[in-house]
C-alpha cells in the first residue's frame, strides 16, 4: 500500500470518527424533529395539513379555542370566555395583554382580519374545509370583544374557531405565507428546503416553554427517521412504521384521529339491500384481519374515535359470523337480488400500511359468503372520484376503503358528511334520518352527544351504510432526554410548550 | 468543432421543446390535480374555485397556448404546492444532485480503471476474482437494500456516520458510496473486458518487445485505447444519476432534483414537473455534447 493510500485512509477514518458531534444533538434546550414530509408552506390557513400543524400549530399560531384532548371539549386559548347571544351570533372575549410576534398587540379587529383573511375566498385556505358549507362574519363590538354571525344556527362555534389561526394583521391576504406571525410561544427563526427553525418568543403571554429552539427536518422513510432518533440524531419524530417501533422505552402507540371503515354504495343492486350489506360486516374475520395492524388498534362500531362527543362507547363492532353472512347472502337471493352481480372494492394504494393486503383478505371473504367482489387498487386522484360527489356515473356497485379523520371534538365533523342525503361522502337518501341529523347539528349540550350517539346507532343497526374496521394506532418514537407523550392530537400539532426536559 | 455544437445545440432545442410538449400532455392526461391539493372534506366549491385559480378548468388546448406563451418570456409557471417559482425550485435542488452525481461517478470511474485494468492483467487470478465479486454485487444490490444496511451498521451500530441529511463532509460519505456502487460495479467490467482485447493486440507485443515497463504498457498504451467505450458507458450511467437519484436522496434525505420530480409527479405540480425535466433534459444534452467532444480528445481519428 502507498504512502498516498494510507494518508486517504487514515484521513477518512478520522473524519468518520469525529465529526459525528457535529450532527449529535448536544444536552441543551434545542431540540430536533424529523417529519415524514416536507411542508410546502408555512401558511397558518393550511394548518390541518399535518407537515404544517405539527410545526404551526400551538408553536407559532394559535386559535381563539383550543380542543382538549381528552374531553373533545373547547377551552379557552386567545377567546378567555365566550356566550352565545342568539342562535346564529356568539360573542367572544379576547385575552388582554396578548402580543404579535411582531410587537403588535391582538385585538378583536385582528381577529376579524385573521377570519376575513380565511373566508375571503382570495386564497386556497385549507382549514375552511372543516366549515363546510357555512358563512361566518366577524364583528369588532371593542378592543376586545368579537361578535361572530353565522348564517345557520352554530351550536359548536367555539369548536369550529379552533382551526382558525389568528394572524398579525400584516399578513398578505391573497397568497400563502411562509413567514406566519401569529401570538404562539415560538417564532419563525428560518425556513428553506432542507428545515425549518423556530426559537422562543420572549413576549408571549403565557408560562415560558422549557424548549428554546426547535429544528424540523423531514425525512420520508420511516426506518431512517427511527434511527435518527435511536443514534441521538433527533429527538422526536411522529408517525413510524408499526415495525420501525421495536423500543418500548422510546416508542409511543396513541390512538391517533382516524377511523378506517369500507363504503357501501347503498344506491346499487346488490348493495341496496340489508342483507347484503349486513352480510359484509359479518362474513370477515375480524381477529384474523387485526394481525395486519398489530394489536394495539381498536375496533370500530362507528366513524368517529372514543372522545369525540357523540362517540357511542356501547355501540358494538360487528363480530364475525361467515355462516350467518353466507345465509343472508342465501336468503337475499332467494328474494330475488342480483347476488352474482360484480361489487368492485376500490381500494387507495398506500392509504394506511398493510391497506392492500387487508382488501385482498376481505375480498376473499366476501367470495366466500358467495358474493362476487373484485378488487381494484387506484391512486388517491382517481380514488378520489368514487369518495365524492358527485361520483361517477358508470360506477356500478362499489365499496370503497377509505380512513376517516375527526380530532375535533365533535360528531358534527362526520356524521353529516356521511349518513346526511347531501352529505360528500354519503350514499345514503333517508330524509328522516336527514330530519334526525339536522335536530341533532342544530342542539348543544348533552342532547347533542345523545342525538349523535342514536344516529351511529341507527347508521349501524339500520342502515348499515359502511364497514367500520378500526380505531387506528400511531406510533412515535421520543428520545430518551424527553419527557412527553403523544396523544390523539399529534397527528396534527405539537406543541413545543407541553415537551418537558428529563434531568 | 464550432458548428458541430452549434448543430447539436440545434437539434437538442428542437428536442427539449418536443419533450416539453409531450409532458405538458402527459401530465395532464393524469387528471385534475385540485383534488389533491385540498383537503378531502372540502366543498365541490372550493374544488371549483381551486381550479379556476390556477386554470386548471380551461380546455387543454388552451392550457398549452398559455404555457408556450409564458415559456417565451421564460416564465415556467408556479408551483402550486409552494406557490413561488417552479423554475427557481428546480434550480435549488439541481446543484445538489449534479454534486452527488459527479462524486459519486469520479469516484466510480477511478476506482473501475483502476481495478478493472489491473485485473485485466492477469485473468482468472485472484485479484480479476476479488474484483468480479465485488462489481457483480454492485451492479446487481438494490440501492435502497445497501443504503439501509449501510445506515443501520455505520449510523446506528458504531456511529461512525450520521444516518442522513447534508451539513458535513460525513454527510457525503455513505450517500456517494451507495451512488458510486452500481456504476463502479458496471463500469470495471467493461475496463476489463477491453483492457483484455487491448492488451493482446499487437502493438501491446510490440511495446513488449521494445522492453517497455509493465505500467507504461497498461496505462500508457492499452488504456488509452481502451477508454472509448468506457467513456460511452460512464456518459450513460452520468446520465442516469444527473436525472436524479431517487432512492439515494429519498433514503438519505438529500434534497436533489430526482426526489422532487417524483414528488412532483406523485402531487400533480404540473409546472414544477415540466421544470425539472427542462433541467435534467439540457443538463443531459450538454453532457452528451461533452462527451463527443471527449471522444475527439481521446481519439484524434474522430474530428468534427
Amino acid at each position: 500500500m502507498g504512502k498516498t493510500s494510507r494518508i486517504t485512509i487514515f484521513a477518512t477514518a478520522l473524519m468518520a470518527s469525529t465529526t459525528w458531534a457535529v450532527y449529535a444533538q448536544d444536552a441543551s434546550k434545542a431540540i430536533k424533529i424529523v417529519l415524514p414530509e416536507q411542508p410546502a408552506n408555512l401558511e397558518p390557513c393550511g394548518t390541518i395539513i399535518t407537515n404544517v400543524g405539527q410545526i404551526l400549530s400551538q408553536n407559532v399560531t394559535e386559535a381563539l379555542t383550543v380542543i382538549d384532548a381528552k374531553t373533545g371539549l373547547p377551552q379557552p386559548k386567545l377567546a378567555t370566555e365566550w356566550t352565545r347571544v342568539d342562535d346564529t351570533t356568539w360573542r367572544f372575549k379576547i385575552r388582554p395583554g396578548v402580543k404579535f410576534q411582531n410587537g403588535k398587540d391582538l385585538t378583536a379587529e385582528a381577529v376579524a382580519f385573521s377570519i376575513k383573511r380565511m373566508t375571503g375566498g382570495t386564497m386556497t385556505c385549507n382549514n375552511m374545509a372543516k366549515f363546510g358549507d357555512r358563512k361566518i362574519e366577524a364583528t369588532p363590538v371593542d378592543a376586545l370583544t368579537l361578535d361572530i354571525k353565522s348564517d345557520r344556527p352554530e351550536p359548536i362555534m367555539p369548536t369550529l374557531l379552533s382551526v382558525v389561526m389568528v394572524v398579525s394583521p400584516d399578513t398578505p391576504v391573497d397568497k400563502p405565507v411562509n413567514d406566519p406571525v401569529g401570538t404562539g410561544p415560538f417564532k419563525l427563526a428560518s425556513f428553506d428546503t432542507q428545515s425549518v427553525a423556530l426559537e422562543r418568543f420572549d413576549g408571549y403571554w403565557g408560562a415560558k416553554p422549557v424548549i428554546e429552539k426547535a429544528n424540523y427536518v423531514w425525512r420520508s422513510e420511516s426506518s431512517i427517521r427511527a434511527a435518527m432518533v435511536e443514534t441521538g440524531e433527533a429527538d422526536l419524530t411522529p408517525s413510524i412504521a408499526i415495525q420501525d417501533a421495536t423500543n418500548s422505552e422510546t416508542d409511543f402507540a396513541y390512538l391517533n384521529s382516524e377511523t378506517t371503515a369500507i363504503r357501501i354504495d347503498m344506491s346499487k343492486p346488490p348493495l341496496n339491500d340489508l342483507r347484503i350489506r349486513k352480510a359484509l360486516n359479518l362474513a370477515i374475520d375480524w381477529e384474523g384481519l387485526t394481525q395486519l395492524f398489530g394489536d394495539d388498534v381498536k375496533r370500530a362500531s362507528q366513524m368517529a374515535v372514543p372522545g369525540i362527543n357523540g362517540h357511542d362507547e356501547t355501540l358494538k363492532p360487528w363480530e364475525s359470523d361467515p355462516a350467518q353472512a353466507a345465509a343472508l347472502v342465501a336468503e337475499a337471493k332467494a328474494a330475488g337480488v342480483p347476488v352474482d352481480s360484480e361489487i368492485t372494492l376500490i381500494g387507495r394504494n398506500g392509504i394506511y400500511p398493510n391497506g392492500g393486503e387487508a382488501m385482498e383478505a376481505m375480498v376473499a371473504m366476501w367470495r366466500e359468503a358467495g358474493l362476487n367482489v373484485k378488487l381494484t387498487m387506484l391512486d388517491v386522484a382517481d380514488w378520489i372520484r368514487y369518495l365524492q360527489k358527485p361520483y361517477p356515473e358508470e360506477r356500478g356497485a362499489t365499496l370503497l376503503q377509505m380512513q376517516h379523520d375527526n380530532n375535533k371534538g365533535d360528531a358534527a365533523f362526520t356524521i353529516p358528511i356521511f349518513y346526511r342525503s347531501t352529505g360528500q361522502y354519503a350514499t345514503v337518501s333517508d330524509p328522516a334520518l336527514d330530519k334526525e341529523i339536522d335536530t341533532a347539528l342544530a342542539t348543544s349540550g348533552e342532547d347533542r352527544a345523545k342525538d349523535f350517539k342514536m344516529i351511529f346507532a341507527k347508521a349501524r343497526n339500520d342502515v348499515v351504510a359502511d364497514i367500520p374496521m378500526y380505531h387506528m394506532i400511531g406510533y412515535t418514537r421520543v428520545g430518551k432526554r424527553l419527557d412527553w407523550h403523544p396523544d390523539i392530537t399529534t397527528n396534527s400539532e405539537i406543541p413545543l410548550a407541553n415537551i418537558q426536559l428529563k434531568n | 468543432m464550432l458548428s458541430y455544437i452549434g448543430r447539436r445545440a440545434s437539434h437538442s432545442i428542437i428536442s427539449v421543446l418536443g419533450l416539453l410538449a409531450l409532458v405538458f400532455f402527459l401530465t395532464r392526461l393524469t387528471g385534475d390535480p385540485s383534488s389533491l391539493f385540498l383537503p378531502l372534506d372540502s366543498t365541490l366549491e372550493a374544488r371549483q374555485a381551486f381550479a379556476r385559480l390556477h386554470g386548471f378548468d380551461q380546455p387543454i388546448h388552451w392550457q398549452f397556448l398559455n404555457y408556450l406563451r409564458d415559456l417565451v418570456s421564460l416564465d415556467f409557471g408556479q408551483s402550486v404546492r409552494q406557490n413561488r417559482s417552479a423554475m427557481e425550485i428546480a434550480l435549488e435542488a439541481f446543484p445538489q444532485t449534479l454534486k452527488l452525481a459527479f462524486v459519486a461517478m469520479a469516484l466510480a470511474i477511478a476506482l473501475a480503471i483502476v481495478a478493472g485494468s489491473i485485473a485485466a492483467t492477469r485473468p482468472g487470478g485472484f485479484f480479476d476474482r476479488i474484483v468480479s465479486l465485488v462489481s457483480l454485487t454492485g451492479a446487481s444490490a438494490p440501492d435502497f437494500w445497501i443504503a439501509i444496511v449501510g445506515i443501520l451498521v455505520f449510523a446506528v451500530s458504531f456511529d461512525l456516520l450520521p444516518t442522513s441529511g447534508t451539513g458535513s463532509l460525513a454527510h457525503w460519505i455513505m450517500p456517494v458510496f451507495v451512488l458510486a456502487l452500481r456504476p463502479f460495479g458496471l463500469l470495471v467490467q467493461v475496463v476489463r473486458g477491453t483492457m483484455l482485447s487491448a492488451l493482446s493486440a499487437p502493438y501491446i507485443k510490440t511495446a513488449r518487445a521494445k522492453g517497455l515497463r509493465r505500467k507504461e504498457i497498461i496505462f500508457g498504451h492499452a488504456l488509452r485505447n481502451s477508454l472509448l467505450p468506457v467513456i460511452t458507458v460512464a456518459g450513460d450511467l452520468t446520465a442516469g444519476l444527473v436525472n436524479g437519484a431517487v432512492i439515494v436522496e429519498t433514503v438519505f434525505g438529500w434534497p436533489g432534483i430526482g426526489k422532487l420530480m417524483i414528488d412532483a409527479i406523485i402531487l400533480r405540480d404540473f409546472a414544477v414537473v415540466q421544470s425539472t425535466i427542462l433541467v435534467t433534459a439540457t443538463a443531459i444534452f450538454v453532457l452528451n455534447i461533452c462527451i463527443d467532444l471527449l471522444y475527439a480528445v481521446l481519439d484524434p481519428r474522430i474530428r468534427y
